[in-house]
């Protein structure tokens, strides 16, 4: 640790880094944090230095979670702590004389914070590694990009924006992609240049949609690259003059996903792998969990009042708790054929979640596999959208019934923790307290102006 | 005793809020004679927001549910920020002069009885105070005449003043704890973890839960 802090000490003074920029990500997913100067950041390195607690504290609306009190809070407002994780140091490419850090938040004292969604996801790498398996994982992230200025699609409250594309959606056209190129050149010299893997890109299926597909990496490494991608397409989109959102539905038609793949290996070899057409017993109890605990689990891949107008069937978002072996309309989609290439890909998330909650809760949901030997149901061998109301595991299709059902699952709470399970759904009921008491309209059947003002720009 | 007034599944606030002001009509048996015996649809609308709910009074059961039947006998538009207010504006209402009878039955049961502020009060602690994270005494102050009336342990850990007529509202479940502190409409004496815990349960009570 000492020599990467001397290490990063000189890289400061030899690159002329004037400011480090330190950032944490709330349970909403935003990027909060500080600029300190070259000498406050060296000087704080070891312990990392102090932010309000109330950066937590607010919804996306701005408004202070008045309703509870978490125990980790002094009695009235106080500090936490952002403590740096220096292998995430990387120069700014926009901006030469800064640099950024991702930090961990924690409490005064040292001890983690409950409501640090990476430090809760690396507890879950690190528990998995105490029972000798390694996770990687790589997210494939949506956006829609328009050609408008920000004051402009505020001015038209982010509805009738003009695609970064044809206005026809089509998917994977080089064509559309070739109205994109100055904005994703642009994204992709400053995701390179901070060290973000990206392994392709394409056009999607909505207009001005554009899909990257990162590297597989360590789970932590794989969320801090979402939020690293996220961070540098709105600023491009600020630079260059035009909008982008992550929102799960900003329109009445079309939806971003956050799709997440994993792979774990015990011993180097591939646990997803099926050898012989079958998945081993390991497997078998991992993936039961997985798909056990995604009533549960939606609540956090799906965190907003809007996540959930993406979730309607033929629309390649998942209604129901299912899995398939390459099967796109299933929740879980298994690919298990190849060692080098075993892995699952959880489908459910939108665009708008937390990417460390995301793997969190596709990880806990695994470990309670294996801890409550959950069995595996067939694959739905049947095309997961469309389905009748009853006899099939629907998925939760609001915020409080999908709080709910996080709330009575006892095998996901246990494997994320009960002190950020609280935290959570309290959250998430104060979402849903927000959007009906604030302006939303609890019978609109399409994307509210209440939900364009709140999410468009921020999630 | 099972309440006859039932919620839609997956309820929104407003019909949380309406079914808890509903059955504060049965702990009078009068009131709750009328409840049982009260029938139509009724059309319960904010006039500053979307928020809108149906009550269907069906003779022996209540349902609230959200939205507006298109076949309401009556509408009632209220504004919503001031129903809290001493003197709030009146609603505006169509079709009880066709429906007068229902239109009576529903004035007296959308307005059920509220004891003084000292008994809302009381009420009030007993059902917050198990609740973890509230404070272990509160002590409450009328501003009206200087009237305090002390609940669990002494001396208070935090304190509330107001008029006697905000204090009976937000006791009541009429207003919500934090809201009317940010207003300016009561005042209090205490740790922010207190205030934030009293108002999760003021909200609580507001809807009933």
């Amino acid at each position: 640790m000492s020599s990467l802090m001397d290490e990063i000490g000189e890289r400061i003074h030899r690159d002329g880094i004037r400011w480090v920029r330190t950032d944490a990500v709330t349970l909403d997913g935003l990027v909060i944090g500080k600029h300190l100067s070259a000498t406050k950041f060296l000087g704080s390195l070891a312990t990392g230095h102090a932010i309000s607690e109330i950066a937590h504290g607010m919804d996306l609306g701005g408004t202070p979670y008045l309703a509870w009190w978490n125990d980790w809070r002094p009695d009235a407002l106080g500090d936490i702590v952002m403590r740096p994780d220096l292998d995430t140091f990387a120069v700014l490419p926009d901006r030469p004389n800064t640099a950024t850090v991702l930090c961990d938040n924690v409490e005064l004292s040292g001890d983690p914070l409950p409501l640090c969604s990476r430090s809760l996801l690396r507890r879950l790498v690190d528990e998995l590694a105490g029972r000798g398996l390694c996770a990687r994982a790589a997210f494939e992230v949506e956006a829609m990009v328009f050609a408008e200025s920000p004051s402009a699609a505020r001015r038209l409250g982010w509805r009738g924006l003009t695609p970064m594309s044809l206005p026809a959606a089509l998917g994977y056209l080089h064509q559309n992609t070739r109205h994109q190129y100055r904005y994703l050149d642009e994204v992709l010299r400053r995701l390179e240049a901070i060290g973000v893997p990206i392994e392709g890109f394409h056009d999607e299926a909505a207009p001005g949609q554009i899909e990257l597909n990162l590297d597989p990496a360590d789970p932590v490494a794989a969320a801090d690259h979402v939020v690293r991608i996220k961070q540098t397409m709105r600023d491009v989109a600020a630079d260059q003059g035009c909008v982008v959102t992550f929102m799960a539905k900003p329109s009445a038609e079309y939806g971003n996903g956050l799709h997440v793949h994993h792979s774990l290996t015990r011993d180097g070899s591939a646990v997803f792998h099926a050898v012989d057409g079958n998945l081993g017993d390991e497997a078998r109890r991992w993936l039961g969990g997985v798909v056990a605990t995604l009533p549960a689990a939606t609540s956090l891949h799906c965190p907003n009042i809007n996540s959930f107008r993406r979730m309607v069937g033929f629309s390649a978002a998942p209604t129901v708790a299912s899995w398939g072996h390459d099967d796109k309309s299933a929740a879980v989609r298994v690919l298990s054929r190849s060692a080098s290439a075993a892995r699952i890909e959880c489908r459910v998330a939108g665009g708008d979640a937390n990417p460390y909650l995301v793997l969190a809760a596709v990880l806990a949901g695994g470990l309670a596999g294996l801890d409550h030997d959950i069995d595996l149901p067939p694959p739905i061998g049947v095309a997961s959208w469309g389905l009748p109301p009853t006899g099939w595991p629907h998925l939760p299709t609001t915020i409080t019934s999908a709080a709910e059902a996080l709330e009575a699952d006892g095998r996901l709470r246990a494997a994320l923790g009960d002190p950020f399970v609280e935290q959570w759904i309290k959250t998430r009921r104060w979402e849903w307290l927000m959007y009906h008491t604030t302006g939303g309209d609890a019978s609109a059947v399409a994307t509210t102006g209440w939900e364009l003002t709140r999410y468009f720009e921020v999630v | 005793m099972e309440s006859i007034v039932d919620v839609e599944h997956d309820p929104v606030p407003l019909v949380l809020i309406m079914a808890n002001v509903l059955r504060r009509n049965e702990s009078d048996p009068k009131r709750a004679r009328l409840l049982a015996h009260t029938a139509g649809r009724v059309v319960f609308r904010s006039a500053s927001d979307p928020q809108v709910v149906t009550i269907e009074f069906r003779r022996g059961r209540v349902m609230v549910t959200r939205g507006a039947a298109p076949d309401a006998d009556m509408t009632i538009v209220a504004d919503l920020a001031t129903m809290s207010e001493e003197k709030p504006p009146k609603p505006a209402v169509s079709g009880a002069l066709s429906h007068l009878r229902l239109a009576l039955a529903v004035s007296k049961l959308l307005d059920p009885p509220v004891g003084d502020w000292q008994q809302e009060a009381e009420r009030f602690w007993a059902y917050a105070s198990p609740r973890p994270g509230c404070p272990s005494g509160l002590k409450v102050t009328c501003l009206d005449d200087g009237r305090v009336a002390e609940f669990g342990v002494r001396p208070a850990e935090y304190e509330i003043h107001g008029t006697a007529h905000r204090l009976r509202s937000v006791f009541s479940g009429g207003s919500v704890l934090g809201e009317d502190l940010l207003a300016g409409k009561l005042y209090a004496v205490g740790m922010l973890r207190h205030t934030a815990e009293l108002t999760g349960c003021s909200l609580d009570w507001m809807m009933g839960r």
